[in-house]
C-alpha cells in the first residue's frame, strides 16, 4: 500500500473502527487498574485519543460531559509545555480554570504521541478521583465559596518526563488527598491506558503510514461534521429561546437561579448564545465553557443521530456564546464543584429551544440528577464507610413515547445501590421502594414516574443530599403538565421536616427516618389527546390513579368485578367540557 | 447392534446432527433443514437418517440437545404470562432495575428504551414479610393477606409465578410458604422461587433470573415433553437424554425444564464445549473459538484448557446471574451488508440479509452486496461447491450488487471493493477478539484462533495474521462442531448460597458447613439423574472480595479445610485481584459473600477421533483452480477437497480447501499441515 496516498473510503472504515478499539481498550485498560470503586463500579472515566490541535479525534463515551474537557485540558499543555513535549512524557491537569476539569476531582492524564520524532497527538484520560482534598470527603463542598474550598487543583504539570515519574508531583498530590493510595492508583492507571493507546497507534502507524494516519484523522473530523451540517440544515430555521430554573445555589436558598439560551438556526449555521443566563453564583453551581460545549454537543448528537462517531468534528459546527461573569462562564476563582443541577438545566433548556427545530424528538424535562451520602458511621466489619447513592427518577414525556420511570436522565447515568448490600454493609433499613403513582406529568404521552426510597438509620449519622428540582418541577411541554417535584422527609410520620435541595451534615439520630422522593418527568401535549386506552393501562398498572385520569386526562376509568374499564359516556363528556372551556 | 449416540444443535436454518458408533469409535455428520415452527420435528427426521442406515431405535443409547427455544422466546417476548410476588413496598426492585442506560448510544438516544417488564405491574403483588440482613424476621408473613394477593392474581389468569423476597437467600422459609400457597390456591401454575433458583445477595439480579425462569420454564417444559414423547414413539427409551446448559456443561430432561434460565446458552454452548475437547487432543491450551455463520460471530476464550465463564450476563436485554460461558457476539456473517451512504461512507453491518432473500449471490431476489457476495467474488468461495454442491451461487448477481452499491460509488474495481468490505468485517471481528482477549489481560499472540461455522474458516486466517495470533486450527467438521460438543459435555449443576462474613474470622468447621449444604444437594441431583459415586465430583469455590468492594472474585477451594485454608484463599485471592486488575490490597479485610458448588456427573468420554497417513499423494486431492484475490491482485490458486487430505499433509498458501460444510481460505506466507486428528494447523506469516 502506498503510504503516503489518501485514504480511501475503505482505510477511513478500517481506520474509525480500529480507533474505536483502542478508545475502548484504553477504557478497559483504567477500569481494570483503577484503584477506586468510583473508577471501577460508577465507571466515572473516560478516554480519548486527541490529535496536535487539541481536537478529539475519537473517544469512548461512557459520560458525555468529558467531551469538552479533553480539549481544553489538552490545550492548555501545549500552552505551557509548547516545545518542551517530549516522547515518553505524560501531564496531570485537573484545573477548571486554566483546563477544563468540570471540577477538581476530574482528574486528566495526557500523553504525547510521537511518530519520526514528530508530536501527532495526545493520548488522553480523565477520571473522577475519591477525593482530592478541601473541608469535606470526595471535595464537593455544598458550602464551597471559591474554587479554593474544593481541593488540591493542578495546573498543566509533567507528571512523568521521558518514562521516569516525578515523585514530587506524587507526593503533593498524596499530601493533599484523603485517600491516598486510591488517587495515585487512578493516576498510574490512567497513565497505563494512555500507554496502552499510544501502542495501538505505533501499531496503526505501521500499517498505514504516519500521513495516511493524519489524513484519516482530519477526515474522521470532516465527516463527523458534515453529517452534522447536512441534519442541521433539514431543519427549520429560526431564533428561539428557552429558559430554566435551579432551584438554587446551595448557599441563596429560595432564589431561583437562571439559565437562559437563544438558538438562532441558519441554514446549516447554529449559534447557541447563553448571555443571558444568571450572573455566576455564590454556591458551587457555575459551569466553566468546557461544560458548556459538552453539554451542547451532547444534545445535538441526540438530535442528529446518537450512533455519530464522537469527535471534535461535533462541535465544529456550532458557535456558542457565554457572558463573562455569568454561571456558565464564571470568573475565577467561583466554586464549580456541584455542577450537575446546572447542566441538567442547560440541557434542558436546550432540548426545549431546539424542539422548534426538530419537532420529531421533541421531549419534556426529566428529574435531573441527585445524590445522597450518609456518613460519620462505621459498617459491620468495623471500618468507617460512606453510605453514598445515586437516585434518578422520571423522564420526560416524548414526541412519540412515554417517558421512562425509575431512570436516570440526560448526561447522569450511574447504577442504584442494591438494597441488601446497603442493608449488610450499613446500619440502614430500607422500608419502601417503589414508583410513586400520579408523579409523571400528564400529556398526551405521560412523564416517567419518579421513585421513593424510605430509610430507617439505624446509628447516629450525619445525612447530606445534593438534589434538584425539589423546588421546581420538571417541566412539561405542548400542553403537557409538570413532573411531580422531589422531596426529602425526614420523620415523615411525625416531624415531617423537609431539607432543602441541597444540604449537608444534617444530624441523624437512631431510629430516624428519611424518605427521598424523586421528581417524575413532564408530560408532552395535550393530556386530553392521550389514547384513552393508554390511561386505562396506566391506572391498571397503577401508574395514575383513577382521580386523576379523569380530572387531567378527562378520562372516566371506572371498576367492574375484577378489572378496570373505560366509561366512553362519562369520558366524552369530561373532554368536552374541556373543549369548551378553550 | 453397538450403542450409538446421536447429538442435535438446531439452529435458525440448520440442524446440525452428528452420530458416533461406540464400538467402532466412528463420527458421521448430517445437515438438515431447521423446523422453526416445531423444532422436534426436523430432530425426528434426524433420527431417521440414523435408522435408515441401518441402525435401530433402541441402540441409541445417549442424546443431547442444544436447543434456541429458550433464547427465541426472550428474543420474542413469547413467553408465559408471569406474575410475580415481591416484599411488601419493594416493587421498584423490578420496575426500576439498576435505573441507568447501557453505556455507549443509548446515553444520547431519546427514543432508548429498556426492555419491557416481562412481568406487568398488574400481575405484581406484595407480600406482608420481612427478613432482616442477619436472617431474623422483622415481619411475618402474613398469610390472610397472602391468600387474597394470590386469588386476585389467579383471575388475571397467569401461567407461571416468580417469587422474590428480601433476603430470601438467608432465609427461603417464607418464600417456600408462598409457594405451598400458590399449589394450595393454583395447583397448575409453575412457580419459580428466587431461593431455589438463585439463593445470591443483589436483589435485583435474584429477582430478574427468577423471572426469566418463571416466564420461559413452562414453554421449556412443554417443549422437552413433546419431544421426549416423539422420542419415546420412535422407539428411543434411554434415560440419558440431554439439553445443553449455557455454562457448557449438560442437564437431563427434568432439570432442563425445571431451570429453564439456564438455558438461554443452549446453542453456542456446544462449540465452546467441542472447543475445550479439542484443546485437550490437541495439546493447544490456548484458543479463541470464532464461529462465523450467517447473521453473527460468536467469540470465546479458552485458556489452559479452560473456558471463560461469567457468573453474570445479558442475554436479549435480560439480567440473568447465572454461570455462562463468556462468549461475544457481534454482527458479522456471511449475510451481512455492505452499504455506502450519501457522504460517500462505507459501512458494512450490522444489517443482514438474513436467510431470506439472503446474499445477492443466492439468486433469491437481494440485491444487496454481502459477506458471502465478496467471497464469491474475490475466489475464495466457487459456484458450484457451496453445501456441497446443493446450492448454486450466482457470481454475476454478486458482481452486480457490489458495483451498484459500493464500487461505482466509491470509483473501485469490484474486487477492490469487494476487498474493501472484507478487510472492514475482518477488523470488527479482530476488536471483538481483543475485547474478550488482550482487553482482558491476555496476550492473544499466544492464543490459536479456532475456526469453525459456515463462515468461521474463510476468514480464519487473515484475522489471525493481523492479530499476529499463533495460528489458526479448522476442525474436521467445521460445520457443525457445536453438535460435536454435545458429543463430548458432562453434567454440570451450579449451586450458589451467599453468606456473608469476613474470611479471616471464619473457622474451617464454618468453611466445611458452608459448603455442607450445597454439596448434599448436587450429590442428591447427580444420583437422580443415574450417576454413581465413582462418576461424581464436586468443584468448591468462594466468592470473594474486599470490604466494601462491589464485586466479587470467584475463588476456587481445593483441598481439606485446615488451621490454613483461610490463609491460603486470601493469597489465592490477593493474586487473582492482582491479575484482573493489576493491583492488590494485601492489608484490606476480605470478605465471603457467596459459596458455590458445581457438580459434575461424568460420562464414558468420547475423544476426537485420531487417524493414520493413509499414503494419499497431496496431487491427489487437488480438484481445481481457481482465480482469487491475493495480494491486491486476481491469481491462480490451487483448490483442495478436504476429505482427500491425509493426516501429514503439508503445503503453503495460497491454497483454498474445499469441504461440504464450510471452506477454508490459506493466504500467501501461511502453511497448512493437516494433524493426526485431521485438523487444518495454519500458521500465519507476517500479515
Amino acid at each position: 500500500m502506498a503510504q503516503d496516498a489518501a485514504p480511501g473510503a475503505i482505510e477511513i472504515e478500517i481506520i474509525k473502527s480500529s480507533l474505536s478499539g483502542i478508545v475502548q481498550e484504553m477504557q478497559n485498560s483504567l477500569f481494570r487498574t483503577g484503584y477506586s470503586t468510583i473508577v471501577r463500579e460508577s465507571q466515572d472515566a473516560s478516554c480519548a485519543i486527541m490529535d496536535v490541535n487539541a481536537q478529539v479525534i475519537a473517544q469512548h463515551v461512557v459520560l458525555p460531559l468529558h467531551m469538552g474537557a479533553f480539549p481544553a485540558c489538552c490545550a492548555a499543555v501545549t500552552k505551557a509545555y509548547g516545545n518542551d513535549i517530549a516522547d515518553g512524557d505524560a501531564f496531570l491537569i485537573n484545573h477548571p480554570y486554566e483546563g477544563g476539569s468540570p471540577h477538581a476531582p476530574d482528574m486528566a492524564v495526557l500523553t504525547p504521541i510521537f511518530s519520526d520524532g514528530r508530536l501527532i497527538g495526545y493520548c488522553g484520560s480523565i477520571a473522577h478521583k475519591s477525593d482530592i482534598g478541601g473541608p469535606v470527603p470526595g471535595s464537593c463542598s455544598g458550602q464551597a465559596r471559591e474554587t479554593f474550598n474544593e481541593g488540591l487543583h493542578l495546573p498543566a504539570v509533567r507528571y512523568v518526563r521521558r518514562g521516569h515519574a516525578n515523585a514530587e508531583i506524587e507526593r503533593i498530590i498524596a499530601a493533599n488527598s484523603r485517600t491516598p493510595e486510591l488517587v495515585l492508583g487512578d493516576i498510574r492507571g490512567q497513565t497505563g491506558a494512555c500507554r496502552l493507546g499510544e501502542q495501538r497507534l505505533g501499531e496503526l502507524i505501521g500499517k498505514f503510514g504516519t500521513a495516511m494516519l493524519l489524513r484519516a484523522f482530519d477526515r474522521l473530523l470532516e465527516i463527523t461534521a458534515e453529517r452534522m451540517k447536512a441534519a442541521i440544515a433539514e431543519w427549520a430555521d429560526g431564533r428561539f429561546e428557552a429558559e430554566r430554573f435551579i432551584d438554587d445555589d446551595g448557599i441563596e436558598l429560595n432564589k431561583p437561579v437562571r439559565i437562559h439560551v437563544v438558538v438562532e438556526k441558519t441554514g446549516d449555521r447554529i449559534v447557541l448564545d447563553f448571555s443571558g443566563s444568571a450572573d455566576q453564583t455564590r454556591g458551587p453551581a457555575n459551569v466553566r465553557p468546557p461544560l458548556v460545549r459538552a453539554a451542547s454537543a451532547y444534545v445535538l448528537v441526540s438530535l442528529v443521530d446518537p450512533l455519530i462517531f464522537v469527535n471534535s468534528g461535533i462541535l465544529s459546527v456550532i458557535e456558542i456564546r457565554t457572558r463573562e461573569g455569568s454561571i456558565l462562564n464564571p470568573r475565577f476563582p467561583a466554586a464549580v464543584n456541584t455542577y450537575n443541577a446546572t447542566v441538567h438545566a442547560m440541557v434542558e433548556a436546550l432540548f426545549d429551544a431546539l424542539s422548534h427545530c426538530v419537532p420529531a424528538r421533541a421531549r419534556a424535562d426529566g428529574c435531573g440528577s441527585r445524590s445522597i451520602i450518609v456518613g460519620g458511621r462505621t459498617t459491620s466489619a468495623g471500618k468507617s464507610y460512606v453510605q453514598y447513592e445515586i437516585v434518578g427518577g422520571g423522564a420526560g414525556g416524548r414526541a412519540s413515547r412515554d417517558g421512562a420511570s425509575g431512570t436516570t436522565v440526560n448526561q447522569s447515568n450511574a447504577k442504584i445501590a442494591p438494597i441488601e448490600i446497603i442493608e449488610s454493609e450499613f446500619p440502614t433499613r430500607i422500608e419502601r421502594f417503589e414508583l410513586i403513582r400520579d408523579s409523571g406529568g400528564a400529556g398526551k404521552f405521560r412523564g416517567g414516574l419518579g421513585l421513593l426510597r424510605e430509610y430507617v438509620n439505624l446509628a447516629e449519622a450525619r445525612f447530606s443530599i445534593r438534589s434538584s428540582k425539589h423546588v421546581i418541577p420538571p417541566r412539561g411541554v405542548a400542553d403537557g403538565t409538570d413532573g411531580r417535584c422531589g422531596d426529602l422527609t425526614i420523620n415523615p410520620d411525625t416531624e415531617a421536616k423537609h431539607l432543602p435541595t441541597r444540604y449537608a451534615d444534617y444530624p441523624l439520630k437512631a431510629g430516624d427516618v428519611f424518605r427521598l422522593e424523586t421528581p417524575g418527568g413532564g408530560g408532552l401535549g395535550d393530556p386530553f389527546e392521550r389514547d384513552p386506552h393508554s390511561v386505562l393501562r396506566d391506572v391498571v398498572d397503577g401508574y395514575v390513579s383513577p382521580e386523576k385520569a379523569a380530572a387531567e386526562y378527562g378520562v372516566a376509568v371506572i371498576t367492574t368485578a375484577q378489572d378496570w374499564e373505560v366509561d366512553d359516556e362519562a369520558t366524552q363528556r369530561l373532554r368536552s367540557r374541556h373543549g369548551s372551556k378553550e | 447392534m453397538p450403542p450409538f449416540r446421536v447429538t442435535v444443535d438446531t439452529g435458525g436454518t440448520f440442524s446440525d446432527f452428528v452420530y458416533f458408533d461406540e464400538a467402532a469409535q466412528q463420527i458421521t455428520i448430517a445437515k438438515l433443514p431447521s423446523t422453526p415452527d416445531d423444532p422436534s420435528r426436523a430432530i425426528l427426521a434426524g433420527i431417521e437418517l440414523l435408522i435408515e442406515s441401518g441402525a435401530r431405535a433402541q441402540d441409541i443409547a445417549y442424546f443431547c440437545h442444544g436447543t434456541t427455544v429458550g433464547t427465541n422466546a426472550l428474543l420474542e417476548g413469547k413467553g408465559v404470562r408471569t406474575a410475580l410476588l415481591v416484599t411488601k413496598g419493594f416493587r421498584g426492585i423490578y420496575e426500576v432495575g439498576e435505573q441507568c442506560r447501557p453505556h455507549g448510544s443509548a446515553i444520547f438516544d431519546i427514543f432508548y428504551d429498556r426492555p419491557r417488564l416481562l412481568v406487568p405491574p398488574v400481575l405484581t403483588g406484595e407480600v406482608v414479610e420481612r427478613i432482616s440482613a442477619s436472617g431474623e424476621i422483622l415481619h411475618p408473613l402474613d398469610l390472610a393477606a397472602l391468600k387474597s394477593t394470590i386469588r386476585e392474581l389467579k383471575a388475571r389468569g397467569p401461567q407461571s409465578i416468580a417469587v422474590c423476597l428480601l433476603f430470601s437467600f438467608l432465609r427461603p422459609e417464607h418464600e417456600q410458604r408462598v409457594s405451598a400457597m400458590i399449589a394450595q390456591e393454583m395447583p397448575d401454575c409453575a412457580v419459580s422461587l428466587s431461593s431455589e433458583i438463585l439463593p445470591q445477595i443483589r436483589e435485583y439480579y435474584r429477582l430478574s433470573t427468577t423471572v426469566v425462569n418463571a416466564y420461559l420454564q413452562p414453554i421449556l417444559v412443554s417443549y422437552i415433553g413433546n419431544l421426549e414423547s416423539r422420542l419415546s414413539n420412535a422407539g428411543i427409551s434411554t434415560q440419558q437424554k440431554y439439553v445443553m446448559q449455557s455454562n457448557g456443561g449438560m442437564a437431563n430432561f427434568p432439570a432442563s425444564a425445571e431451570k429453564a434460565a439456564a438455558t438461554v446458552l443452549s446453542g453456542p454452548a456446544g462449540g465452546v464445549t467441542a472447543s475445550v475437547r479439542l484443546s485437550a487432543a490437541t495439546g493447544l491450551q490456548n484458543l479463541v473459538t470464532f464461529d462465523m455463520g450467517g447473521t453473527s460471530c460468536d467469540v470465546s476464550l479458552v485458556r489452559n484448557g479452560e473456558p471463560a465463564v461469567h457468573h453474570r450476563g445479558t442475554i436479549e436485554g435480560r439480567d440473568i446471574s447465572l454461570p455462562m460461558l463468556d462468549i461475544n457476539t457481534v454482527s458479522a456473517g456471511g449475510g451481512t451488508i455492505a452499504r455506502v451512504d450519501r457522504f460517500g461512507q462505507l459501512s458494512v453491518g450490522p444489517d443482514s440479509a438474513a436467510a431470506v432473500p439472503g446474499p445477492a449471490c443466492y439468486g433469491r431476489g437481494g440485491a444487496d452486496p454481502t459477506i458471502t457476495d465478496c467471497n464469491l467474488v474475490l475466489g475464495y468461495l466457487g459456484e458450484d461447491n457451496f453445501l456441497g454442491g446443493r446450492m448454486k451461487l450466482h457470481r454475476a448477481a454478486a458482481l452486480r450488487a457490489i458495483e451498484s452499491q459500493v464500487a461505482s460509488k466509491l470509483d473501485l474495481s469490484v474486487d477492490a471493493a469487494a476487498d474493501g468490505i472484507t478487510r472492514v468485517i475482518n477488523v470488527k471481528m479482530q476488536e471483538a477478539i481483543k475485547a474478550i482477549s488482550t482487553m482482558r489481560g491476555h496476550d492473544v499472540r499466544q492464543f490459536h484462533l479456532l475456526a469453525f461455522g459456515g463462515a468461521g474458516p474463510l476468514h480464519a486466517a487473515a484475522i489471525a495474521a493481523e492479530l499476529r495470533m499463533a495460528g489458526v486450527i479448522v476442525p474436521l467438521y467445521p460445520g457443525v462442531h457445536s453438535a460435536m460438543g454435545l458429543l463430548m459435555s458432562d453434567v454440570r449443576h451450579d449451586y450458589i448460597r451467599s453468606r456473608m462474613s469476613a474470611l479471616d474470622r471464619v473457622a474451617p468447621d464454618e468453611l466445611r458447613e458452608g459448603f455442607a449444604g450445597l454439596e448434599s444437594q448436587a450429590i442428591r441431583d447427580l444420583r437422580d439423574e443415574g450417576f454413581q459415586h465413582q462418576g461424581i465430583s464436586l468443584e468448591r469455590s468462594l466468592d470473594l472480595r474486599y470490604a466494601g468492594q462491589g464485586y466479587e472474585l470467584t475463588i476456587p477451594c481445593t483441598g481439606t479445610f485446615g488451621p490454613d485454608t483461610t490463609l491460603t484463599l486470601r493469597k489465592s485471592f490477593n493474586e487473582a485481584h492482582r491479575r484482573m486488575f493489576g493491583h492488590a490490597a494485601p492489608d484490606e479485610t476480605v470478605e465471603i459473600v457467596s459459596f458455590r458448588i458445581c457438580g459434575i456427573g461424568r460420562l464414558p468420554p468420547v475423544e476426537f477421533p485420531r487417524f493414520g497417513n493413509e499414503n494419499r499423494s497431496l496431487a491427489g486431492a487437488r480438484r481445481e483452480t481457481r482465480r482469487a484475490w491475493f495480494g491486491g491482485v486476481m491469481r491462480e490458486c490451487p483448490v483442495y477437497q478436504r476429505e482427500k487430505l491425509d493426516v501429514g499433509h503439508f503445503f503453503d498458501g495460497p491454497a483454498i480447501i474445499d469441504q461440504l460444510d464450510a471452506t477454508t481460505v490459506v493466504p500467501p506466507g501461511c502453511s497448512l499441515r493437516v494433524d493426526e486428528f485431521r485438523n487444518l494447523i495454519i500458521r500465519t506469516g507476517e500479515a
